[in-house]
């Protein structure tokens, strides 16, 4: 349903030319990552010693690699590789921090302590290092990096959503509620939830780039994604390694990185202003 | 005519506390006792601080009271339990009736929410939230509006519909015209006079207002530092006030002729912190008739005629010129 409040969001998000151009970008890497068998011109696994390193030409628009795989088509898969990571694990991490956090705030006190408590911990650890030692006990692979990633997460989302909760939980609507004789389910679902996920699907969406870095960054250090995969940071890695014989390789991996990256920035920052009615310009009504 | 509300002695102490054990908790409320009858009006009288929406939150069960009973209907409302069981025959009005609506709701379901609460079968939800905006006197159209479209007498209105879903016995109102303009404000009092013709509710109106509650309340308590000074009917309050604090708050409100305003029972200063209770009678500090006693003797609520009761050691001789025997 397209509510009245949605629906002026939207409008006030594309009036933003960063937040329009943020949702043009977004949603080219979503269209390059769901149609990739259709988009990419070729195989991006399947090798073809006898034309490698091929500059960008008219049959290989963005050149070949050292094992002669068309690069634009390992881009493009290279996309379906980078948001089904991101997309997940922010979900599922977005979720994971939704309901701790509305648990730690709506609940009693002695649970909102103890997760208080589990979710400073789990923060005061740095990000890389801790990856690096689930990888190290669990193995390289994409699940590895979504676990990293939805445990590194989840604090911060149930910090903002607790924060949220608690501020809400004794504001006059929802004494009202209590007044009327609301159930706690009905208090938490119909009416904190609804107030509390704005925020963080801000946040959710200015985190997506931070973890295709994070996937790029592991994958070039050969602990993300295991080859043949493509993935934006196996492509960097493999160009950084033959960046003599084909210097075009690190610029062409290295684009839909810094595209992305600003794609869902931009977008997360036209969310927040488009979402946000005292920051909305000209919305005097 | 048994009570539909009875509060016996109700106290409420809220504890700052932290891990070891905190302050001395904060006595908000000290002992009231109150009750209102099937189809009256009672006017709750008090300043900011004074703990008359902590009493209004204590009655529903919002806010756990630290001693005291409070009984609706012949019921003793203990536990939770308790409280879920009468939810249907009361509602509660706030200060802040925009605050009050769920910002992502619609009027329409605002209205309605209490039939969903309580499960009460509605043929056509759209149909009964037209009936009860036009007997609030809002045009149905108002149910597609978000609370934040409307004006602060329209969310007051819907308000009052969300209130009156269920056809409760009991209404609390805390400050029911608070920031609206003179005019919306009669229109509201009207609407709320009208409507508990219409149904037979009981009101329990919370103002800081004396004015306010004058023409609509039977009867008015007087709270002062979560302690009821004075009680009685509203006629007898207004023509004779017995406690220096009442008679103050009826000198303070305008006069047609300004001349004739007293301002020597003007109150001074501030109402002490309920943090440093003064010893005493606790309106000492303020009082223009305090003398010895009333700095170490805490006075006790005394019956007058009339069925008014006054916390005041003067009470019975302090009528309109009774300050002269007492040599003041």
């Amino acid at each position: 349903m397209f509510s009245g409040v949605r629906f002026r969001a939207l409008r006030a998000l594309l009036s933003d030319p960063m937040g329009a151009l943020g949702l043009i970008l977004v949603l080219i890497f979503v269209a390059m990552a769901l149609f990739a068998p259709w988009v990419a011109p070729a195989d991006p696994i399947k090798l073809n010693v006898m034309e490698k390193f091929q500059p960008p030409s008219l049959a290989h628009l963005a050149g070949t690699d050292q094992l002669g795989r068309d690069l634009l088509s390992r881009i493009v898969f290279g996309a379906r590789t980078a948001l089904s990571i991101a997309l997940t694990s922010v979900g599922l991490a977005g979720l994971g921090g939704l309901i701790l956090g509305m648990i730690a705030g709506f609940g009693p006190r002695w649970l909102d302590a103890v997760l208080v408590l589990m979710f400073d911990s789990m923060s005061s650890l740095p990000m890389i290092m801790f990856a690096l030692a689930v990888i190290t006990i669990v193995g390289p692979g994409t699940g590895t990096l979504i676990l990293v990633v939805v445990l590194v997460s989840i604090p911060a989302y149930a910090r903002l959503i607790r924060a949220q909760t608690l501020s809400l939980a004794g504001a006059d609507f929802i004494v009202a509620e209590r007044a009327m004789g609301a159930s706690s389910a009905r208090i938490l679902f119909r009416h904190l939830l609804p107030n509390v996920v704005g925020p963080l699907v801000i946040l959710l969406s200015m985190d997506v780039p931070i973890v295709i870095m994070l996937e790029a960054g592991l994958s070039y250090l050969n602990l993300g994604v295991r080859p043949p995969t493509p993935s934006w940071g196996n492509i960097l890695y493999d160009g950084y390694t033959s960046i003599r014989a084909a210097p075009y390789m690190v610029l062409i991996a290295g684009l839909p990185l810094v595209l992305s990256t600003l794609g869902f920035t931009f977008l997360g920052e036209g969310l927040r202003d488009a979402l946000d009615p005292k920051l909305r310009r000209g919305a005097a009504r | 005519m048994t009570a539909l509300l009875s509060i016996r002695d109700v106290s409420v102490d809220l504890s700052a506390g932290g891990w070891f054990g905190g302050t001395a908790p904060l006595n908000i409320l000290a002992g009231v006792t109150l009750e209102i009858v099937p189809g009256e009006t009672l006017g709750l009288v008090g300043e900011s601080g004074s703990g008359k929406t902590t009493l209004a939150r204590a009655v529903l069960g919002l806010q756990p009271i630290s001693g005291g009973r409070v009984r609706f209907d012949g019921r003793d409302l203990i536990q939770p339990a308790d409280f879920r069981a009468i939810r249907s025959r009361t509602a509660l009005m706030f200060q802040d009736a925009t605050a009050s609506l769920s910002p992502r709701m619609t009027v329409g379901e605002a209205v309605t929410e209490p039939f969903a609460i309580h499960g009460v079968a509605v043929n056509n939800h759209r149909d009964k939230a037209a009936e009860l905006l036009v007997e609030v006197g809002l045009p149905p159209e108002m149910a597609a509006r978000y609370p934040h479209e409307l004006s602060g007498g329209q969310a007051r209105r819907v308000g009052v519909a969300r209130a009156l879903a269920l056809k409760p016995a009991l209404v609390i109102a805390d400050e029911p015209t608070a920031g609206l303009d003179v005019s919306v404000q009669a229109e509201i009092l009207n609407l709320m006079a009208d409507l508990k013709d219409k149904h037979g509710l009981s009101y329990l109106i919370i103002t800081h207002n004396l004015a306010l509650v004058r023409h609509v309340a039977d009867r008015i308590a007087v709270l002062y530092l979560g302690r009821l000074v004075e009680t009685g009917p509203t006629r007898a309050i207004f023509a004779d006030p017995r406690h220096p604090y009442t008679r103050s708050l009826t000198a303070a409100e305008p006069k047609p002729d300004p001349r004739k305003r007293r301002t020597d029972l003007a109150i001074r200063g501030e109402i002490p912190s309920i943090l440093r209770r003064p010893n005493g009678c606790e309106f000492h500090t303020r009082c223009p008739l305090a003398r010895d006693i009333c700095r170490t003797q805490p006075p006790a609520l005394k019956d007058l005629d009339h069925g008014r009761a006054a916390r005041c050691h003067f009470a019975e001789n302090t009528t309109e010129g009774g300050r002269h025997e007492l040599e003041y």
